[in-house]
């Protein structure tokens, strides 16, 4: 989907504002990112970006990917 | 209209459903729901018929999902949230317990790290208990090797007020004023040694849905019974192979009748001669095994919410197993027979009796 955001922040935030259901699935109660959850703007992990600080031009692309763990 | 069993059964990949008309000789299944969640309990609600499943996801967040047309759609709860400035965070859920029928909307939650909830709209949003999240004795609890959770809430058949916690590994918690207030309440008779303090690692408790006052208690040590009026938990372990176990039923009818699965304690399977139900029908005083139909010498294990009965006569006994076999018996326990197999691992049985 196409967002209107200058961070990455805000992209999720725009994120959740369209889907609220994916509120509680992308944030614990304290609003910490849960741990199975990777973030990614241009294909490079936004750990390493600044985190959810990380900045955004036009035509960047955000990936959110749930990593599938466990047995 | 007939009645039907419905066999909700939570494994670590989904929620699966058998069905059966009350003679119980034939299942149909259906499912898996939420695979791969591990699913650690899902439970019928007679009053009003809504489903509840504890669906406790790795990635994207654990939550309960509630269904209100017999497991045919389900919507997702607001998650169980400590509140802001606190130092947990909801983890999964272990336990949902519909309340009692004088309190029709209401619903509890056990979950980890060990917390009580409230729902008082039939499990749309969950409120946490502070008064037993205030107990001071809460900073002596610790987990056990599941985990640190909230798995028991026993609520009274007769006064929806007087209910009871179990917390592995934080003990037995009453509270006589629906949740307001909660003392430890973990003073046993018969056993070995006086453990009075919250280091009681409590596996399973039940409250008698008939008959007001009457608790067993499964304990990683030793097994507990309660009579009307009695303050202390009295040890009827004896006649047991073993003293550990997870798997713990009443009979909802015959309130001196329970039923439990003993495991080797530190293996974690059942002992020779191999997997059996030993049902009690003198509040403890004795045990007998039940194996007919259960395969000899299978070193099976059935965990904590591994057992429960339906409400027909004669009586329905179910549990399932780590090897995704789901067991019925017809008469009362007696014997047994294989309702379902090749599930994944079973992790907890609810037999809900549908008119």
């Amino acid at each position: 989907m196409t967002l209107d955001a200058s961070t990455l922040r805000e992209a999720l935030e725009a994120l959740v504002k369209a889907h609220p259901s994916l509120a509680e699935r992308m944030r614990d109660e304290h609003g910490r990112l849960r741990a199975h959850l990777s973030l990614f703007v241009n294909e490079e992990d936004a750990r390493f970006l600044g985190g959810e600080d990380a900045t955004l031009a036009d035509g960047d692309i955000v990936h959110v990917i749930p990593a599938l763990s466990g047995g | 209209m007939a009645k039907q069993v419905v066999l909700m059964v939570g494994t670590k990949k989904g929620l699966y459903t058998l069905r059966s008309d009350a003679d119980r000789k034939k299942w149909t299944q259906d499912g898996p729901y939420s695979a791969p969640a591990p699913i650690h309990h899902a439970t019928y609600d007679p009053r009003d018929g809504s489903m509840y499943a504890a669906i406790n996801m790795t990635w994207g967040g654990s939550r309960i999902d509630y269904s209100r047309d017999m497991g045919k759609t389900w919507q997702k709860s607001k998650n169980p949230a400590f509140p802001e400035g606190s130092d947990r965070t909801f983890s999964q859920t272990w336990h949902i317990e519909p309340g009692h029928v004088k309190t029709p909307n209401v619903v509890w939650a056990g979950t980890e790290p060990a917390a009580l909830w409230k729902s008082e709209d039939r499990g749309e949003t969950w409120q946490l208990n502070k008064a037993l999240d205030d107990q001071p004795s809460r900073a002596k609890w610790v987990p056990g090797f599941g985990g640190m959770g909230l798995h028991s809430i026993a609520i009274d058949a007769d006064d929806p007020k007087k209910m009871q916690v179990g917390i592995s590994v934080g003990g037995v918690y009453t509270s006589t004023d629906g949740g307001s207030s909660w003392v430890q309440d973990n003073a046993q008779t018969g056993g070995k040694e006086d453990r009075p303090d919250v280091f009681y690692c409590i596996h399973k408790l039940l409250a008698h849905p008939k008959t007001s006052g009457v608790r067993f208690m499964r304990v990683h040590v030793d097994v507990f019974w309660r009579e009307p009026g009695e303050t202390t938990w009295r040890n009827r372990t004896e006649g047991l192979p073993t003293t550990f176990g997870f798997a713990a039923a009443m009979h909802p009818r015959d309130r001196a009748t329970a039923y439990a699965i003993p495991l080797h304690d530190t293996e974690r399977t059942a002992v020779d001669p191999g997997i059996a139900v030993y049902s009690t029908n003198d509040r403890g005083a004795t045990w007998q095994r039940n194996d007919k139909g259960l395969p000899p010498g299978a070193r099976l294990e059935s965990v904590r919410e591994g057992m429960d009965t339906d409400l027909l006569d004669p009586l329905g006994v179910y549990f399932g197993t780590a090897n995704g076999d789901v067991w019925a018996s017809r008469d009362e326990g007696r014997s047994w027979e294989r309702a379902a197999q090749y599930l994944p691992y079973v992790t907890s049985v609810h037999a809900a009796t549908i008119e």
